[in-house]
């Protein structure tokens, strides 16, 4: 170290910087965090003898928004675009297992078609998020997105329209909903032997969903149950 | 042999100097063609459909316990990992429907197996609140046997830590609150198909002591607590309690008052438990339920009556009938519908899916009832319930704060909905009380208003 000297103050400056910046980072970048009551999944489908639907409740993930990213109250406009883009890290992810039919032994067909053994998960992860102008103020703002959707292990790029509200002082409701196909994601469209023959699933599902998130609640609001 | 030297083959040559290997290749042909032949018809797979075992603990191995343990070895995701009784002997006989099953003495030491998930409680009624208490507070899914207690006490005490253990599943043993039968006739009954109720009427008749052999003096008082006022809530709660608690859900009420009669008339062997019970419960709307169980005489046996002012109906364990007046519209069906005599009367017989029935060309037979008993619908129910209880918990835990207990409450309640119907905590309370009243009722030959502050919790 008395040796170099300055290569010891040349790192102490550079991770000072590095502690500066993330300091920055972190202060800047507002996250909004999935709340656990409120939100809900839909996945719609068809088949031989009639559609179908599962829905679950539970929507885990956070979005994040860069420095100076804000959505005014009265939803006329948005601050911190660049070039119509926001600048945002989105990340979402639904257990397999709490998507429900109603009806138990077609939860466990679902859950077998989609490998939830191995992947309990689906996950969404959005790369980019552009402004769908004219935005009409007062309704919620419509984004061109596009992001990779992984379902039973297989990822793919996932192009979907979500509009985000601002419903509360501190919360946010993002809508949208995306179809896609079974087989793209290497799922085999099921197709369950029943008593009278088989019932065979389309390919096609449309995923809909309602996910509210909100900015942590301070210690105070933490405590309160 | 390769594939173009076969097709090249034709039936003669094939015929002429078919050998043992070209036998096998074709029969590999023919093999491969088998296989295809799924996919043309729709790629079908065989799905297991039952939902996660859930591993079960019986404590009780009385002759009820045992039926449970019949019960449980019928489906295919409750496997039985323990059984327990204070009796040996009686957990001999119950290791024949559960070899699998570790034999317990002591019921805490079920509750201290991790492998345990749900804990089915079969032993005299007066013993359920501490078994239960402390199975709920080891985090078991627990079904106890109906009656909860034979104290309004215990029963409460009950309810409360049942519904302090959110993250587990609880039912009572009123298991015709999960037959499919009963639930076709509930919806006969509340579409006014029977026009107004203007009474009911239920009866429990044997001819039977309802004393147990035993073979020591102390085991002949552990095992007769039923002729015990001190530890039996009588017949009224031992039997009659399932056909008032159907009653009640079939009336879509609580009963507001009872007034009893009893005795012992017939079975004068030094017990203080009456062997005859009367009781009429008054319902709002002056509905009443009258009830009648005797072990003196067993004519007629067991069955229950709603009478509206267009048709009667009577439920007689799984089956059902219609009895219509003469003036009441016509239905439809009912002129399809099978019919069979009871004394001067006709009664349509009421089927589940019976149209579906006539549709298809098979007539309903007498026996075309619901086959399992309603005890295997109750324990399908808890079984497929605690699963899904157990693993929604999973769920939420693994995505938000699992101690923010109204969120999950909130998340709990939604996979409600889709729950097999099942008598919970507050309908094993009420039907509790509602007994224990009506047993008071009888012991002093008065009528008893019930209070809301019983039920409530």
């Amino acid at each position: 170290m008395k040796k170099y000297p300055w290569l010891f103050i040349r790192n102490v400056v550079f991770a000072s910087l590095l502690l500066m910046a993330g300091a920055l980072w972190a202060a800047d970048w507002v996250k909004y965090e999935a709340l656990p009551t409120g939100s809900s999944v839909k996945i719609d489908g068809t088949s031989t003898i009639h559609d179908w639907t599962v829905e679950g409740k539970l929507i885990r993930g956070s979005m994040e928004f860069e420095e100076g990213v804000d959505i005014d109250p009265s939803q006329k406009t948005i601050h911190g675009l660049k070039g119509g883009k926001l600048n945002a890290q989105v990340e979402v992810s639904i257990l397999v297992r709490s998507l429900k039919s109603g009806k138990s032994s077609m939860d466990s067909v679902m859950q077998q078609a989609m490998k939830q053994k191995e992947y309990p998960t689906i996950e969404y992860r959005v790369k980019e998020m552009v402004l769908k102008e004219p935005h009409t103020p007062g309704t919620p703002f419509v984004f061109d997105t596009k992001g990779e959707l992984t379902v039973a292990g297989v990822a793919r790029t996932n192009l979907m329209q979500v509009a985000i509200e601002r419903v509360d002082k501190d919360k946010l409701k993002t809508t949208g909903s995306t179809t896609v196909k079974m087989t793209d994601f290497g799922i085999q469209p099921p197709a369950p032997k029943i008593a009278l023959g088989a019932i065979k699933t389309g390919d096609d599902v449309k995923i809909t969903f309602e996910w509210l998130t909100a900015l942590p609640a301070k210690p105070a609001d933490a405590s309160q149950k | 042999m390769n594939k173009e030297e076969l097709s090249d083959l034709n039936r003669r040559e094939f015929l002429k100097g078919g050998s043992f290997a070209t036998l096998m290749a074709l029969l590999g042909a023919v093999e491969l063609k088998a296989q295809d032949q799924p996919k043309a018809a729709g790629g079908a797979t065989e799905y297991k459909t039952t939902g996660n075992p859930v591993s079960c603990a019986v404590i009780g191995c009385g002759a009820w316990g045992r039926e449970i343990l019949k019960n449980l070895a019928r489906l295919p995701n409750a496997p039985v990992v323990a059984i327990c009784d204070t009796y040996e002997a009686y957990l001999r006989r119950a290791a024949a429907s559960a070899p699998k099953a570790e034999k317990y003495t002591d019921y805490r030491k079920v509750l201290e197996n991790k492998e345990v998930q749900a804990v089915l409680v079969a032993t005299p009624s007066h013993l359920h609140r501490e078994i239960v208490i402390a199975a709920l507070k080891a985090g078991k899914h627990v079904y106890c046997e109906a009656p909860l207690a034979t104290t309004i006490e215990d029963a409460r005490a009950i309810a409360h830590a049942a519904q302090a253990a959110l993250k587990q599943n609880f039912q009572t043993g009123l298991q015709a609150r999960s037959d499919p039968q009963r639930h076709f006739l509930l919806s006969f009954v509340r579409t006014g198909a029977m026009g107004r109720n203007v009474m009911a009427r239920a009866q429990s008749h044997k001819k039977q002591s309802w004393r147990r052999a035993s073979p020591t003096a102390e085991r002949e008082q552990a095992l007769n607590w039923r002729l015990s006022n001190a530890t039996s809530g009588g017949l009224i709660s031992e039997i009659g309690l399932h056909q008032i608690d159907a009653a009640a859900w079939f009336l879509n009420a609580r009963p507001r008052s009872v007034t009893g009669f009893g005795g012992v008339l017939h079975w004068t062997d030094g017990r203080d438990v009456p062997d005859t019970v009367q009781a009429v419960f008054e319902f709002p709307g002056g509905v009443n339920l009258t009830y009648d169980c005797t072990l003196g005489n067993s004519f007629d046996a067991d069955y229950e009556m709603y009478y509206g002012t267009d048709a009667a109906l009577m439920i007689r364990e799984n089956k059902a009938w219609m009895f219509k007046e003469v003036d009441s519209p016509l239905l439809g069906w009912e002129v399809y519908a099978r019919k069979d005599s009871f004394y001067k009367e006709t009664g349509i017989a009421l089927v589940a899916n019976a149209t579906k029935l006539t549709a298809q060309g098979s007539k309903p037979t007498a026996d075309a009832a619901a086959e399992d008993p309603p005890l295997h619908y109750a324990l399908e129910a808890f079984i497929a319930n605690s699963d899904a209880i157990g693993t929604g918990v999973e769920d939420f835990a693994a995505s938000f704060n699992v101690n923010d207990t109204k969120a999950l409450r909130a998340y709990l309640a939604g996979l409600a909905k889709n729950f097999s119907p099942f008598a919970g905590y507050k309908e094993g309370l009420a039907a509790t009380v509602t007994a224990i009243k009506a047993n008071e009722a009888i012991l002093t030959k008065q009528k008893v208003a019930f209070k809301d502050e019983w039920f409530t919790l």
